[in-house]
């Protein structure tokens, strides 16, 4: 089995990655797997009626929107299934996945796991963190602990993003209080 | 005729292939003719990533005592920038600036062409 | 001016640090420089023509005489004497070494001084009026919104890869000294007709390649909701901006193709979406920061100073400085100097490090201690008293600083250029240095009055040609440097891209066409009539028979 870099209690390890990442053209293995966006629209609900968790790979030009479910056809709330989304960074460079990534968070209150696949590197792993991936598959060969110090840089942030660290101008308003509301990070 | 340049990784200065080692001096760059084409020491170079930045070849053209490269952009980069003589390698002086220095004319240099196509 | 306190420096020596270790990275090949680039970038450093260009970073281009100090350190210490001042009010050295660095950012931290995000796929420095806080034109300090955005910017985790560059300016007067205009987002603050304070959010400005002028896709923003309209704006461009070509990358071009309709309704559609409270700032953290910004300690005197009337009328050198680069202040008996870094023949936005030590010395002196830095690469004294007016310029005078040709021919925006920078085309400065020249002469400069001259060494268009009265570009012709002139550009609020004029000319017969374009001037020109004016009436033609036509 591979293996990934996963976020868990406050830290970062190496776990056993369950989901097996299936390309169109392939037949569907036994297991959890990981399917494209139109496969996951055509199959998903199909493929996760075997017992499997079935995750979704979108691509950088795909939209998490599409994602979530009209809500008047469904009585669900939107996002309970997929268990893992897995979103591409084609090019470390483009940076839409942190947008998706933020938006499933923020706005589809989506609580699975956030991947980050494709050309994700340690020097990001702090923006990625923020934006609520909480599991990555490096492809510089970075160890869980080389990934927890590249995302532990900074000290204070300066806005609000999808992870729970407060900015700045919060933790001053806290510690004018005297620091009893317990805002600020240790 | 070429000569193979880049930047210094280090410090960013200008420098020249100079049979495996890399000199900051225009004067003392290997040149490469027709019949001993550059491309293996531009591989050789490429292969040095912590020692250099980008590495290409520059066209250059004989003049009447000396060597000089064809363009603006090159003859810049191997003397120094023109709204100073106190910076850069002209400041140094030196015979190889002079010819530069003097060169007349000017041409596009295949050298960085190639690296805007590349990217 | 804004000041540091522990959370904000611990900011920045967390940044250098991660920089350090990312430099420590790359020298042991752990990183590509592909991989390196962006992150040595989003620090402020290019690798150029002769060596690594740092560009640091002046938020809305505001300066404390100690950072001024400190950056004549940083020119001293690491560079060669002297630094050159962008139109993007920031400032760079052209001869860094990367194994400095990490050490010149640490230098910089001490001054509260950084290079975060002057360069790539970011946001960039938040430009503002450099009058802010001194004219009287102003509904309001611009730079408290720029500190606002500038803040919420730094380091933005989910806009810090975007398709290309992204540059916000903020202006408060009726008269836009920022060029917002021809920003990615242009930002003008007004009072609405209830007195509420807001922004005209205009989008999709640039110049470059494809100059586009902003459009207003919201009249009237409450000043409150910046941040939470910033990011759907953000949002909307990082999902939708292109990024298979860089050329075609901006946000203009988003704009563009959309249409400012259906670009609006994606942003207001965006906006609708976010949740305010959290992002938006409380009105606390408002206060705090416009706190920074409060009205200085200015003395109570008459609106008339006799000391600077008598010095003006017995020292006519001091009366020109006074016409051109002296304007009114919002405070009786103060005013705003503008402090010209384009002496004829000089390389024009460079300041050596003397002058920077002289001038830190004159703003505690004589400006309540701060400097700003325009976006046609001069400096201004914000608040100097007309009592201190002859006394200052005899001593600018004595360092080389005191050209009275604010706003004249002589006073050209340029580039570096093919000197030093490996994007150019062509060379700029010495462009700017043959007209300057050519047009040194004082009364001559008067005479043709108001006359932005505006140069880039390549269509990335730093020099802002595209918005010159007359705009030079810097092309190839086969190896050869050759111009192509513009005219009837402005950057201003009646912001308007420049006409071609005709074919581009050889680099010798470029201040001589300025000549002819002048004559034309001042020949036709009616009473009161700027360059600019004269040409809007008369249109192209005489000009380009004078050029072209004409034999010489």
């Amino acid at each position: 089995m591979s293996q990934l870099i996963r976020r868990e209690a406050g830290g970062f390890i190496l776990a056993d990655d369950r989901f097996t990442a299936v390309a169109d053209d392939e037949p569907v293995p036994e297991g959890d797997v990981i399917v494209s966006f139109a496969r996951f629209q055509a199959e998903g609900e199909a493929l996760a009626a075997h017992g499997r968790d079935v995750g979704v790979r979108v691509e950088a030009d795909e939209s998490v929107d599409d994602l979530a479910y009209d809500l008047p056809r469904t009585s669900v709330v939107a996002l309970m299934f997929p268990a893992v989304v897995a979103l591409v960074f084609p090019k470390f460079r483009d940076g839409r996945a942190f947008t998706s990534a933020r938006l499933l968070r923020e706005r589809y209150a989506f609580t699975g796991e956030v991947r980050a696949v494709g050309d994700v590197l340690r020097e990001q792993a702090g923006f990625m963190v923020r934006c609520g991936f909480d599991a990555f598959e490096p492809a510089d060969g970075s160890t869980p602990e080389q990934w927890a110090a590249a995302a532990n840089r900074f000290r204070h942030v300066y806005q609000r993003a999808a992870d729970d660290r407060e900015p700045a101008f919060a933790e001053r308003d806290g510690a004018s209080i005297g620091g009893n509301h317990g805002l600020r990070r240790v | 005729m070429n000569v193979l340049t880049a930047n210094r990784l280090i410090d960013g200065e200008v420098v020249f292939w100079a049979h495996g080692r890399w000199v900051e001096r225009f004067g003392e760059a290997e040149r490469f003719g027709d019949d001993a084409p550059g491309g293996s020491a531009e591989a050789h170079a490429k292969s040095q990533p912590t020692v250099v930045v980008e590495p290409y070849l520059i066209e250059i053209a004989e003049t009447e005592d000396g060597f000089a490269p064809v363009s603006y952009r090159e003859r810049i980069r191997a003397l120094g920038p023109t709204n100073t003589p106190h910076h850069g390698k002209q400041a140094e002086g030196g015979h190889d600036v002079e010819v530069i220095a003097r060169a007349e004319g000017a041409a596009r240099s295949g050298g960085r062409i190639n690296l805007i196509k590349r990217k | 001016m804004y000041r540091y306190d522990a959370l904000d420096k611990e900011f920045l020596a967390d940044r250098v640090s991660e920089f350090r270790h990312q430099v420590g990275r790359r020298l042991a090949g752990e990183m590509t420089e592909d991989q390196f680039k962006p992150l040595r970038l989003m620090n402020g450093l290019y690798l150029q023509l002769h060596a690594y260009m740092l560009r640091i970073a002046i938020p809305y281009g505001t300066l404390s005489a100690a950072q001024m100090r400190t950056l004549a350190h940083v020119a001293r210490t690491y560079d060669k004497g002297y630094g050159h001042f962008t139109t993007r009010q920031n400032l760079q050295f052209h001869w860094i070494k990367l194994r400095d660095a990490a050490d010149i950012l640490e230098d910089l931290a001490r001054a509260d001084l950084h290079a975060i995000q002057t360069s790539g796929n970011c946001i960039r420095n938040v430009t503002a009026d450099p009058h802010a806080g001194a004219t009287a034109e102003e509904v309001d300090d611009p730079r408290v919104w720029a500190e606002v955005i500038r803040q919420w910017s730094t380091l933005h985790p989910e806009f810090s890869f975007l398709p290309r560059k992204f540059k916000i300016a903020v202006t408060a007067s009726a008269r836009d000294r920022t060029a917002a205009k021809t920003h990615d987002i242009g930002l003008q603050l007004r009072r609405g007709r209830d007195g509420s304070l807001g922004f005209e959010v205009m989008v999709g400005g640039g110049l470059g390649r494809t100059p586009y002028i902003g459009q207003t896709i919201r009249e009237h923003l409450p000043v409150g909701r910046i941040l939470s309209y910033l990011e759907a704006i953000l949002r909307v461009y990082n999902r939708h901006g292109r990024r298979d070509n860089i050329y075609k990358a901006r946000i203009k071009i988003l704009v563009a193709q959309l249409g400012a309709e259906e670009f609006t309704r994606q942003v207001e559609a965006e906006w609708a979406q976010i949740d305010g409270g959290r992002i938006d700032l409380p009105d606390t953290e408002l206060a705090r920061v416009r706190g920074y910004f409060a009205a200085a300690d200015f003395e109570t005197l008459p609106a008339v100073s006799k000391a600077f009337e008598a010095a003006r009328a017995a020292d006519p050198a001091l009366a020109r400085f006074a016409r051109n680069n002296v304007h009114a202040h919002k405070t009786p008996g103060y005013a705003i100097v503008d402090v010209s870094l384009k002496t004829p023949g000089e390389t024009p936005g460079d300041a050596s490090a003397e002058q920077m030590d002289l001038l830190a010395d004159l703003a505690e002196r004589y400006s309540l201690g701060e400097i700003r830095v325009t976006h046609e690469q001069n400096l201004v004294l914000p608040h100097v008293k007309l009592d201190d007016l002859a006394a200052l310029h005899a001593t600018l005078a004595g360092a080389g600083l005191a050209s009275p040709n604010i706003s004249l021919i002589s006073d050209i925006i340029a580039c570096p250029g093919l000197d030093y920078c490996a994007l150019a085309n062509a060379r700029a400065i010495p462009i700017a240095q043959a007209i300057a020249e050519r047009f040194a002469q004082p009364d001559l400069a008067e005479k043709i009055g108001e006359l932005k001259i505006k140069i880039s060494g390549c269509i990335n268009a730093c020099g802002h040609h595209h918005v010159g009265h007359i705009g030079i570009l810097g092309v190839d012709k086969k190896g050869e440097e050759f111009y192509q002139l513009t005219l009837g550009g402005s950057g201003a609020e009646d912001a308007e891209v420049g006409k071609i004029l005709g074919p581009a000319l050889p680099a010798n017969r470029v201040a001589g066409a300025v000549d002819d374009l002048v004559e034309v001037y001042l020949r036709e020109r009616r009473e009161g009539e700027r360059f600019l004016d004269t040409f809007r009436r008369t249109g192209l033609q005489p000009f380009k028979d004078a050029v072209y036509v004409t034999a010489h």
